[in-house]
């Protein structure tokens, strides 16, 4: 059935199509939620608080943004709130631009990123690299990058505007490149 | 019109904004021919890639059980 059949079986308490659309996006909550959180319990429970929170909403959406941005709405805002209850952590601070972007000498890298399958000790390293991000520029990267979503619909999610979107995501992407950059250790000072 | 003058910072701080992004602003073209002559930051733009497409390779999948605790909690088991 269509997705727009399904919202509206739904909306009138139809429990196969609510089910229908659990199943049709599990996996893509519970991946982006676990690209957040980078912890498995956690994207399992915020996979159930955004269903829980869609069930209970269903009938006020009404079809102006598609059902899986609402969804990714849904699990930034849980993340992040999640993430301010334990702001102890500390966060890379992007205030000294100049730490970000340097003009040293850039070399290709020798591992590629079709290799991430079949390394744990890689994936560990890009879940330690990202995990110093903080939140807030670790949502718009996973959106926008990612997952893929245009800037104004990563704006929309995150309530930012679209120049915001591209300044969280030029020091998101020049602060991972330079993490990853270390880890492989082919750039020489 | 002033003439882009272009140098690798300039080109490293574009491709970190605006990868992705439509590309046919006067600026954007300098770039692009300073990309075609510049292997520092022909390499920088191939690392911000390579950089994007680790985390778009690292996937999860949903844990044994997962999907059944889901509808139990939702109450939407039969």
């Amino acid at each position: 059935m269509e997705e727009i059949k399904l919202i509206e079986q739904a909306q009138l308490g139809d429990k196969k199509s609510l089910e229908e659309l659990v199943k049709k996006y599990e996996i893509t909550v519970y991946n982006f939620s676990f690209k957040i959180c980078r912890d498995k319990n956690r994207a399992e429970n915020t996979m159930q608080e955004t269903f829980l929170s869609m069930i209970k909403n269903i009938k006020q959406f009404k079809g102006d943004s598609k059902l899986s941005t609402w969804l990714y709405t849904v699990v930034s805002n849980h993340c992040l709130m999640l993430a301010r209850t334990e702001s102890k952590h500390a966060y890379t601070s992007f205030e000294d631009e100049e730490g970000v972007i340097n003009e040293k000498k850039f070399m290709d890298w020798k591992v590629t990123p079709d290799k991430i399958a079949e390394d744990k000790e890689l994936k560990e390293f890009l879940d330690y690299a990202i995990a110093k991000l903080h939140p807030d520029y670790r949502v718009v990267f996973l959106l926008r990058d990612v997952e893929g979503l245009s800037s104004e619909e990563t704006a929309k999610i995150c309530n930012l505007s679209v120049p915001a979107v591209k300044s969280r995501l030029h020091r998101a992407r020049a602060f991972l490149r330079n993490e990853l950059n270390e880890k492989f250790n082919y750039e020489k000072t | 019109m002033k003439k882009h003058e272009i140098i690798c910072k300039d080109v490293m701080e574009h491709i970190c904004e605006n990868l992705g992004e439509e590309l046919d602003s006067p600026k954007c073209a300098a770039i692009k021919v300073h990309l075609n002559n510049c292997d520092n930051c022909s390499n920088y733009f191939k690392t911000v890639e390579d950089t994007i497409q680790f985390y778009k390779n690292y996937n999860v999948e949903l844990p044994e059980g997962a999907h059944e605790r889901l509808l139990k909690f939702l109450g939407l088991t039969n």
